[in-house]
């Protein structure tokens, strides 16, 4: 247990190690750049959890002519030297994150991947050729866990809680991240933040900022939501949290939410609009911290999570706000009523999302509007459709595309036909791209009128 | 598709839970649900609660179909 | 390449006001601003077709059923059409002939109006229609901003948004990736900070406007009342018969109700992806409340229970294809004579 001392802002430190290669080999292990895994050892590791039925673990590369399909979750490999859990409450006991050091594998990720079955937030990655452009994933080294699970209650369920998969990936990316657990990282990101109230002057004097983050909570049973620490979010209210503990692994990915919208484990774990924040920090803004909302589904709950927003961004005495949603469509609903209820408190808002526009681009872009809302990032439309040919290797398996749900696919339309054709070419929507949109904030996309 | 039964001349309510949702979209009659995945009935409480909530709620949008308006409305339910 | 103009009487020279009556002719060659057009765009202009602004606006249909036999047969890769300025009559010529020929001969159709211009509202929705100047002095500007993105599209080069290449928005919203590269987390906290000062900024996502439709006139009797249940939560017949699509719907599907008293767990389930199904698939009742629409119609409450439910899927689905089913449930409602329904959403 670390415990904060005095006036010192909680302060985390991620030393990172660029991966420029990932190869199979006898020994686990981090070297001059390249990271080797002895895959027997790794898969028992895996298979420690006996759901996982059958298993394999392949490497895919950027720039390879490889798209892999269904994909349930990103993790990037990271360990903490004092031996607390990299995901507190997942992969280890709950223990406070966000300070301390911590040690980060980039330029790769851990993906879980079905061997055979989707769902409907699962997505597709294209490593090489037209498609990698639609998603973050094919820059990176891919270390794909491919599983089968005993999980035989939800094998042909459109909505899977796909628990087996998403927890191996966790504990992948912690075992290889111990690699570099006693190495000296090639460079070191440094985020500290002091306690709102003990700020100096002229950091207290700039405009204050803080951002509320709305992960996805839709289901109502539990093993399909974000988890906070843990906890599923989808019985939880808002509160305030330290934008390190994001950064540190108190957030994980859910189940549920169709895949160009997600964020996954990854997308926290390196949160961009936090990083930017961070950055403009004491220059142009003093960013206060993150207010951590969710998205349930009533509208009663909706309004419940939007009262504790815009008191807590009073009660802080913030400026501005940015608010950003890990979904469209229902979640639009959390999206606008908390920007409005902002507004109303006098917090000046900025809202980041994606839309659902419709296949023609001409449908109203988000299901509920408000004038209030006159500033927004737009970094998609999740209807967008999108043509690409066979791919020379399938990680996973090809036909859940059309086949299992999966939020852009389908198996049968009498204009375009289904999803996966023979040929192995694809026709889709940009939502089953994963997390194609990069609403967390690195998306280069955004939405124009033609 | 509540503008284009309403745009034919004929009355129509809009049973929600997002009531946001159907004023944005132009809904001029609304009664509420209790909720988007179970709207007229809590699989939590007794089929005789959910029925009597059920029954209560479209009472009151049936209605609502008689009642004259001049703007959006949500109309109140007891249960 | 080879491109058709259209052009009005007064341009084409043949007279003004007193002209405007003058029957569609089709002229091989150029004729007055086919001359600007024909040297600014990288195709041939083959054929002017001239028409007068009062023929077009008065025999609407025959002018267009006469231009579009001129064109059957002849060989064009783009149509063009004015400029039209500010000339009320001339823009919403430009605009129904564009339209008409894009719908016939699917090749790409180009008109260019002043934002004053009736034809821009009219038309904007279903033409590329370039902003133009006020008065013909602009002529060889409006001819030159049609004929440089004509060139684009006849060589497939890649287009740029509405404002970008000079145009009126069609309304149609899409992605882009962004040259210069600047990250939504960038341009949101940009955006904050210009906010929070005071300063301009551009939303990328502009609220569109609301539009309301005439409230329906309420049911005077309702124990005569036929009464209907339509649903966008997407219950169906357990082998969803329809294929009705779990998002994105284009697809509804009617079902007979007229024997059942309410509906039951393991017949009847939910297809929408974008809820929890538990508890529609154990009680379909709660999403499509017939059991209480029964009980009503048994009291008397309600004059006749429409024998058919009508169900869709409401997440993803257009607001396009939404609005077509919603015309096509409504035929089959008005057939019934249908008083009223009830529409219940998840």
């Amino acid at each position: 247990m670390i415990t904060i001392k005095g006036c010192e802002g909680m302060k985390l430190e991620i030393g990172n190690f660029q991966v420029n290669d990932v190869v199979f080999g006898k020994k686990t292990e981090f070297s001059g750049g390249t990271l080797t895994i002895n895959k027997e050892e790794a898969m028992t590791f895996i298979k420690e959890d006996e759901h996982i039925t059958d298993l394999d673990i392949v490497i895919a590369k950027p720039g390879e002519n490889t798209r892999i399909v269904p994909v349930k979750e990103a993790v990037e490999p990271r360990i903490r030297p004092d031996g607390r859990p990299v995901f507190p409450g997942v992969t280890g006991d709950v223990e406070a994150a966000g300070e301390g050091k911590v040690h980060a594998l980039k330029g790769c990720s851990v993906l879980g991947v079905g061997m055979h079955y989707g769902s409907f937030g699962d997505g597709l990655i294209d490593m090489g050729g037209e498609g990698a452009k639609y998603t973050l994933f094919s820059e990176l080294i891919n270390i794909c866990i491919v599983a089968d699970t005993d999980e035989e209650y939800e094998r042909f369920e459109q909505q899977k809680k796909n628990t087996a998969i998403r927890m191996a990936t966790h504990r992948l990316a912690e075992y290889l991240g111990n690699t570099v657990k006693e190495l000296e990282p090639d460079t070191i990101e440094s985020f500290e933040l002091e306690p709102v109230t003990k700020r100096k002057k002229e950091i207290n004097d700039l405009q204050s900022v803080v951002l509320v983050m709305q992960p996805q909570s839709q289901m109502e049973e539990i093993g399909y939501n974000d988890l906070v620490y843990g906890w599923d979010m989808n019985k939880y209210v808002p509160t305030f949290m330290h934008p390190n503990e994001v950064l540190d692994g108190a957030m994980i990915s859910g189940s549920f939410m169709p895949s160009s919208s997600k964020w996954s484990t990854y997308d926290f774990q390196n949160f961009p609009t936090i990083k930017e924040l961070y950055k403009e920090h004491g220059k142009s803004i003093n960013f206060l911290g993150v207010i951590m909302s969710n998205l349930n589904v009533s509208l009663e709950q909706k309004k419940r999570s939007s009262i504790f927003v815009a008191q807590m961004a009073k009660s802080l005495g913030a400026d501005g706000a940015i608010v950003t949603e890990e979904g469209y469509g229902n979640p639009d609903a959390d999206y606008i009523l908390c920007i409005a209820a902002l507004e109303d408190v006098g917090v000046k808002t900025v809202g980041i999302s994606n839309e659902c526009t419709g296949r023609d681009g001409a449908s109203q872009p988000l299901v509920t509007l408000d004038e209030k809302a006159n500033a927004l990032v737009s970094t998609g439309n999740v209807s967008q459709l999108i043509e690409l040919p066979p791919a020379d290797k399938v990680i996973g398996e090809l036909e859940a595309l059309a086949r299992d749900g999966l939020s852009g696919g389908w198996a049968y339309d009498e204009i375009l036909g289904p999803s996966v054709r023979e040929d192995g070419s694809i026709i889709m929507e940009n939502n089953a791209m994963f997390c194609g949109d990069r609403i967390a904030g690195w998306s280069t996309k955004t939405m124009k009128e033609f | 598709m509540v503008k284009e039964i309403e745009k034919a001349g004929i009355p129509v309510v809009q049973m929600c839970n997002l009531i946001p949702v159907a004023t944005t979209v132009g809904a001029n009659k609304i009664v509420p649900t209790i909720s988007i995945p179970y709207p007229l009935g809590d699989p939590d409480t007794p089929k005789e609660q959910q029925w009597k909530l059920r029954y209560h709620r479209v009472g009151v949008a049936l209605d609502a179909l008689t009642v004259d308006v001049d703007e959006q409305t949500v109309f109140k339910v007891k249960i | 390449m080879k491109a058709i103009h259209y052009i009005n009487q007064f341009f084409a020279g043949i007279g003004g006001e007193e002209k405007a009556d003058h029957k569609p002719e089709i002229r091989e060659g150029l004729v007055g601003p086919s001359l600007a057009l024909n040297s600014m765009l990288d195709a041939e202009v083959t054929h002017t077709i001239v028409c007068g602004d009062n023929y077009m606006g008065s025999n609407t249909e025959e002018a267009v059923s006469t231009i579009l036999g001129f064109l059957e047969g002849k060989e064009f890769d783009i149509f063009v059409a004015g400029p039209a300025f500010q000339a009320g009559r001339y823009g919403v010529a430009c605009g129904t002939i564009c339209k008409a020929v894009k719908e016939k001969f699917n090749v790409p159709v180009l008109t260019s109006m002043n934002e004053e211009n009736p034809g821009v509202e009219m038309f904007k929705r279903d033409v590329v229609i370039f902003k133009g100047g006020k008065s013909a002095a602009k002529l060889r500007d409006d001819v030159k901003v049609m004929a440089e993105y004509g060139n684009k599209v006849l060589t497939g080069k890649a287009l740029g948004p509405a404002d970008e290449e000079g145009y009126f928005s069609r309304g149609i919203r899409s992605q882009v990736w962004l040259e210069s590269e600047a990250t939504a987390a960038q341009r949101g906290v940009e955006m904050l900070i210009r906010k929070l000062k005071g300063e301009t900024y551009e939303t990328e996502l502009p609220i569109p406007k609301q539009d309301m439709v005439p409230i329906a006139p309420p049911i005077k009797d309702l124990s005569e009342a036929n009464i209907a249940l339509v649903t966008s939560g997407g219950i169906v017949p357990i082998d969803n018969p329809d294929r009705i699509q779990s998002a994105s719907a284009t697809r509804w599907g009617k079902y007979d109700i007229s024997d059942i008293e309410n509906l039951e767990s393991g017949v009847y389930k939910t297809i929408h992806a974008g809820y929890d199904p538990t508890a529609a698939d154990l009680d379909p009742d709660v999403v499509v409340p017939l059991d209480v629409m029964k009980e009503y119609l048994r009291e008397g409450r309600i004059g006749k229970l429409h024998k058919y439910f009508y169900s869709t899927v409401g997440t993803g689905t257009t607001q396009a294809e939404a609005a077509r089913m919603g015309r096509e449930i409504v035929e089959n409602l008005k057939e019934d004579k249908v008083d009223g329904v009830i529409l219940t959403s998840t």
